[in-house]
């Protein structure tokens, strides 16, 4: 026993030298987090998303309409370069934690875009907080993300639950007939995003008296068939807070395969009319569709022409959070000089009067989007309609 | 399950062919070549292991004075943390070989444990050495529950068995803020759903806190030499022989008197001891637990690494989960990737093209092509040279006059990853000259989609790499890189 | 009693089980042969209904269908069967054939590597969006208005018996197949036995190659009876349903082919039943614990023999 005791202890002993010698000999000062750089080559900026994984169509969504926004910026003579680097999170917290360590550690970004979910946002800060980089997500919308604990570090340009959960409820008192009494069903796609406002709306009608039904899905389902079933008729309205357009639709779709007669409701996640577009559903957004403003088609048609293929209603307000970025550098920049400081201050105070949202966009004195108003729509032969 | 040449379907590598074989069993055959190593192999060899553990352990222990990057300790601490992960894992599929598939379960009862003991979620904060004991010996008990009636199942049972525990167990997490008993009463806020429990406090050793990611590094070094060394014992003891004795032949086993089913149930609840361990590291230096972190994913990752090490090696397991974990990293940054790419190619190219007049050809011809093609198509088509190469530095404009870069790579880029992909699956069914020439334009196709389609996409293209690497490992070392080869007995 | 809830949750179950079945089938016949758990098997199915999504795009998408749907859904079919039995021998070829004697757990991490590549392969060249059959909109919606009505007022669309009779149809060609051919005997063998077949003087490497072509075809098949029934693909839809169908093949009795079909019919009724009678929440939970508590009792599986272990 004591010869096979006898190399555990050695090597045991040998660990806990190595410890001490190193614990000791590291005294030497680690290099400030914010020097400053030159702006001459160039300033990089760093983008978390989903890229790959289950919620690839969002993640993917988000980097190609920053990375388009990027690539314009750069076609302009004169104009300080960006450079986006990417990192993929996969929508899960701990590796997002790792991939925003290494944006920290990478000198050269100077600011960050995204994380997509509010659960990243929660995992990221206290790192990206420490490196002293400003974050913008395009998607994170839950409250509690800007109470005050990241102030001056985290900011969104979308809107958060509490502007979106009461719109939503008060619009279904007023038109959808729904009323005491009378029966909801609310379904959550089990991510906090959706749970989120599902209690939000949920709480809102069951205080109103409202019965509300109260199911969820996983983002992986396609078959709504057997949860459909359970729509009565004494079922007012459908709540889909999805974070997929498309499984809204599904869910609209078999709803009408099986003959029921209410309607659907669906959230700012579900709003993209390529994917969720059967008539008589309605939607929440806190802006006009991109591919619907007129003013909009040269952007759009250039970003398909880049990337083809579909586009989410998560991915434009990447675009405008890059723009953002790109206006806070050129100030930054004046001097030839960039600090993350720098960056976070002149990001902050960004205010851009028009952009391809279609509303003004600048941040309150927390972070959130100031002003923020939802819009309901109708969707009306497969096109949506401003009802609200 | 080895039978005779004509029956045994494996076809012969090239060079094994020349090999003269005695007998019909290949292993026995070839046993001759493996006995006759090198000196230096030899005296390898009789190096005693843990001499080798402790070599790495001190190596990881300067890891944090070579650099101050943070990144690179938190991407140490969580490979030390896999390194632990799969150490664990090792016990149960490595030494008693049970297919355990529920094995991240476990991993993630453990962080959750730690996040409900000690964060604001229940307005306890124990202190981190109460709940490290609680912890383990939860998980172990858990362990050993499913187990219990995994006992009756063999093989791939006992792997859906487990394997349902782990889904259900996530499911349970993912929707446990509105957990009621029976549907009777209200719903309670256990584990805070798709929320999970932010705000987790750190490792508070007895007032000594913990509070930076090298301190997380340290802590995890330290914890998986302890657990290593614990392993060490219990592999070279009784009952890890009688694990290795069930792994190669259950019955044998239990002809001979062994408590085949004790043993099992004990390897369960020390694996599962040992994730759940794992899992309180992880939930402090997250300083946040969500369920999705402990789904099949992870399982996958955790598997790789063991099986490409190979299963029932403790060096095995720490290289490993080295090779992933720090692939997995290293291929994050397209510049790196990039390097690594065209390093590797040619550094195998000069390995495995004998003899050097092949070399030569291949090379010039590779290099020829590449200038020959890219004067012709910059004048016959110059829309398809315009673009620049995304990869910068020397190297990039090395290969902007060699290589092409069209406008729009994204289409043809496309098309040439599909064509790629047979190109080399063709050149594995080529023999002889017809192979190198064949080589010369699926190395320049190859080196155009790189630079045009996968370098641009460096996040798709990291686990498309994980996905070839897995596979060609596995092909080239069936027995993962460190492990013994053995003959399966049918 | 509400019927109309229980009819409804039935045919959802029925149909829902048929895709299932169909995939657990192929996971089953691999394994039968070669004891290795084909976790690729559900890229396949991926593939499979990718190429109907691209028929569908080729002849004017699904709004604008340029072709009779009978026609389009045969050279769907025909196409997505090819291509899935193509890829499967090809995997087989490439990524397993060298892994017959390495020990069982070698082939199931390169299984796992085949899987990783296809699933990003197809997202960086088909792109991570989710695409849509949108059978809804083929020519009218005919496809879900047109049908007949089951007692209790449950509609039943066309889709829908498309799917459960084509996987039925498929079934009882499998059925056929392996019992009264000589290939069909010639897997049986392999399967019971693979040294002792190939001392019988069968081509064991053939059956293989078979083997793997008619289950991955099966895949490529279920690929597009769940675009039809189902509506999205995308590059990660493989996971999630090769996970189900590992679990339904093992439920019915793992290489066992009556099993597979009634493992994924199971899970099928298991999952619309807890959705419409317990709770969409625990939906999962429900089913696994069910799942759990049948291997319990019933160690093999539904329909498999019970182990005998060889000395």
């Amino acid at each position: 026993m004591v010869k096979r005791i006898l190399p555990i202890a050695g090597l045991a002993a040998v660990v806990a030298l190595a410890v001490v010698a190193t614990a000791v000999a590291r005294p030497n000062a680690v290099r400030s987090a914010d020097a400053a750089s030159s702006c001459k080559k160039g300033v990089s900026i760093g983008m978390l998303a989903p890229i790959t994984g289950p919620a690839a169509s969002i993640g993917g969504d988000q980097l190609h309409w920053a990375q388009f926004y990027v690539s314009q910026w750069n076609k302009v003579r004169g104009h300080v370069k960006l450079k986006l680097v990417q990192q993929d999170t996969q929508l899960d917290p701990s590796k997002a934690s790792t991939t925003s360590q290494a944006l920290a550690s990478n000198k050269s970004i100077m600011g960050v875009i995204g994380p997509a979910g509010s659960d990243e946002v929660q995992a990221v800060a206290p790192i990206l907080r420490k490196a002293g980089l400003a974050f913008a997500s395009g998607s994170a919308t839950r409250v509690s993300l800007t109470n005050g604990a990241y102030k001056g570090y985290f900011f969104r340009d979308v809107p958060n639950d509490s502007v979106q959960g009461p719109t939503a409820a008060n619009y279904m008192f007023a038109k959808l007939g729904v009323k005491s009494g009378s029966s909801v069903m609310v379904v959550d796609d089990q991510e906090s995003y959706s749970t989120g406002l599902a209690d939000i709306v949920g709480q809102f009608l069951a205080g109103k008296g409202v019965k509300v039904d109260r199911e969820s899905i996983s983002q992986k389902d396609t078959d709504f068939s057997s949860l459909v079933a359970k729509v009565t008729s004494a079922t007012k309205v459908v709540y889909l807070p999805f974070q997929l357009s498309s499984q809204a639709q599904l869910f609209t779709q078999q709803l009408k395969a099986q003959g029921k007669s209410a309607v659907t409701f669906g959230s700012d996640g579900t709003f993209d009319q390529s994917k969720f577009n059967v008539s008589g559903s309605y939607i929440s957004f806190f802006a006009p569709d991109v591919t619907t403003i007129p003013a909009d088609a040269a952007v759009v048609k250039a970003f398909h022409r880049q990337f083809p293929g579909a586009t989410s209603p998560f991915g434009a307000p990447n675009y405008v959070l890059a723009q953002m970025y790109a206006n806070a550098v050129t100030k930054a920049c004046k001097d030839n000089k960039i600090t993350r400081a720098e960056v976070r201050k002149d990001f902050a105070k960004v205010s851009l009067p028009k952009t391809i949202l279609g509303t003004p966009i600048r941040f309150t004195a927390k972070g959130d989007l100031a002003g923020a108003k939802f819009h309901v729509f109708k969707i009306v032969n497969g096109k949506y309609q401003t009802v609200q | 399950m080895d039978g005779g040449r004509d029956i045994n379907p494996i076809p012969a590598r090239p060079d094994e062919e020349q090999i003269p074989k005695v007998g019909v069993d290949s292993w026995v055959a070839s046993h001759e070549g493996r006995v006759q190593r090198s000196r230096f192999l030899r005296e390898f060899d009789r190096v005693p292991r843990p001499a080798f553990y402790a070599g790495f352990a001190v190596l990881a222990a300067i890891l944090p004075a070579l650099t101050s990057d943070e990144y690179i300790i938190r991407v140490g601490f969580d490979t030390l943390l896999y390194m632990l992960l799969a150490l664990g894992l090792n016990i149960v599929v490595g030494y008693a070989g049970l297919l355990d598939l529920g094995y991240v379960a476990f991993y993630g009862f453990g962080a959750y444990g730690y996040a409900m003991l000690a964060s604001p979620k229940f307005g306890l904060h124990w202190d981190t050495l109460a709940v490290i004991p609680v912890v383990m010996i939860c998980s172990a008990l858990l362990g050993f529950l499913v187990a219990l009636p995994s006992r009756r199942l063999v093989g791939d049972y006992l792997a859906i068995v487990t394997l349902f525990f782990g889904q259900l167990f996530v499911t349970v997490y993912q929707n446990g803020n509105r957990i009621s008993f029976l549907g009777i009463t209200k719903g309670y806020d256990v584990t805070g759903g798709p929320n999970g429990i932010p705000n987790v406090d750190n490792w508070d050793l007895g007032g000594f806190k913990i509070g930076s990611v090298k301190g997380y590094y340290y802590a995890a070094l330290i914890v998986f030499v302890l657990a290593l060394a614990c392993i060490y014992l219990i592999d070279t003891s009784r009952t890890g022989r009688a694990w290795k004795s069930l792994r190669e032949d259950p019955l044998a086993a239990e002809m001979m008197g062994m408590p085949v089913n004790r043993l099992k149930l004990i390897a369960f609840a020390v694996g599962a001891a040992i994730a759940g361990l794992a899992g309180t590291l992880f939930a402090a230096l997250n300083t946040a637990v969500f369920s999705a972190d402990f789904d099949v994913p992870t399982l996958i990752i955790v598997y790789s690494m063991l099986i490409l090490g190979g299963a029932g090696s403790i060096g095995g397991v720490i290289l490993g989960a080295l090779v992933v974990n720090v692939s997995l990293e290293v291929l994050r940054t397209p510049g790196h990737a990039t390097w690594i790419f065209y390093v590797v190619l040619a550094a195998t190219l000069l390995a495995k093209l004998r003899p050097w007049r092949v070399l030569a050809v291949v090379g010039a011809g590779t290099i020829g092509l590449g200038y020959a093609f890219h004067a012709i198509m910059s004048s016959a088509w110059p829309r398809s040279t315009r673009g620049t190469s995304t990869v910068g530095g020397w190297l990039g404009n090395g290969l902007d006059g060699w290589n092409l870069h069209p406008t729009n790579p994204m289409m043809i880029g496309n098309i040439a990853f599909v064509i790629l992909v047979l190109a080399v699956l063709a050149l594995t069914t080529l023999r002889g000259w017809s192979r190198w020439l064949a080589m010369i334009p699926t190395l320049y196709l190859a080196a155009f989609v790189w630079d045009n389609r996968l370098v641009v996409e460096p996040s798709i293209t990291r686990l498309i790499l994980i996905g070839v690497i897995l596979i060609v490992l596995m092909n080239a070392r069936p027995q993962g890189l460190l492990g013994t080869s053995r003959v399966e007995i049918v | 009693m509400n019927w109309n809830l229980f009819v409804t949750e039935l045919v959802a179950g029925i149909t829902h089980g048929s895709v299932y079945a169909l995939i657990a089938l192929g996971y089953s016949m691999v394994y039968g042969i070669l004891k290795l758990l084909n976790f690729a098997h559900g890229d396949v199915y991926m593939v499979g209904a990718f190429i109907g999504y691209g028929l569908i795009t080729v002849f004017g998408g699904a709004e604008a269908l340029s072709i009779n749907i009978v026609l389009l859904l045969v050279l769907m079919f025909v196409c997505a069967m090819l291509g899935g039995g193509l890829l499967g021998v090809m995997i087989e070829r490439f990524a397993y054939r060298r892994l017959r004697a390495a020990p069982r757990i070698a082939p199931l991490i390169t299984a796992l590597g085949v899987s990783f590549f296809l699933e990003n392969a197809a997202q960086l060249v088909l792109g991570a969006q989710f695409q849509s059959y949108n059978s809804f909109g083929w020519k009218g919606g005919e496809l879900w208005t047109k049908g007949f009505t089951l007692p209790a007022q449950v509609h039943v669309g066309i889709a829908q018996v498309i799917v459960v009779v084509g996987a039925v149809v498929l079934m009882v060609f499998l059925t056929v197949f392996v019992q009264r051919t000589q290939t069909g005997k010639a897997m049986r063998a392999t399967s019971f036995d693979r040294e002792a077949a190939a001392m019988m003087g069968i081509d064991v490497d053939r059956v293989i190659v078979v083997t793997f072509f008619i289950g991955s075809a099966l895949a490529g098949a279920a690929g597009v009876f769940n675009g039809i029934a189902y509506q999205q693909v995308w590059p990660y839809m493989g996971f999630q349903a090769g996970l189900f169908a590992f679990i339904a093949a093992v439920i019915g009795g793992i290489g066992n082919l009556p099993g597979a079909v009634l493992g994924g019919l199971t899970i099928g009724l298991a999952e619309s039943f807890a959705i419409g009678y317990l709770s969409s929440t625990f939906q999962a939970a429900i089913v696994f614990a069910i799942l759990i508590v049948v291997l319990i009792v019933r160690p093999s599986g539904l329909l498999g023999r019970a182990a005998v272990q060889k000395v």
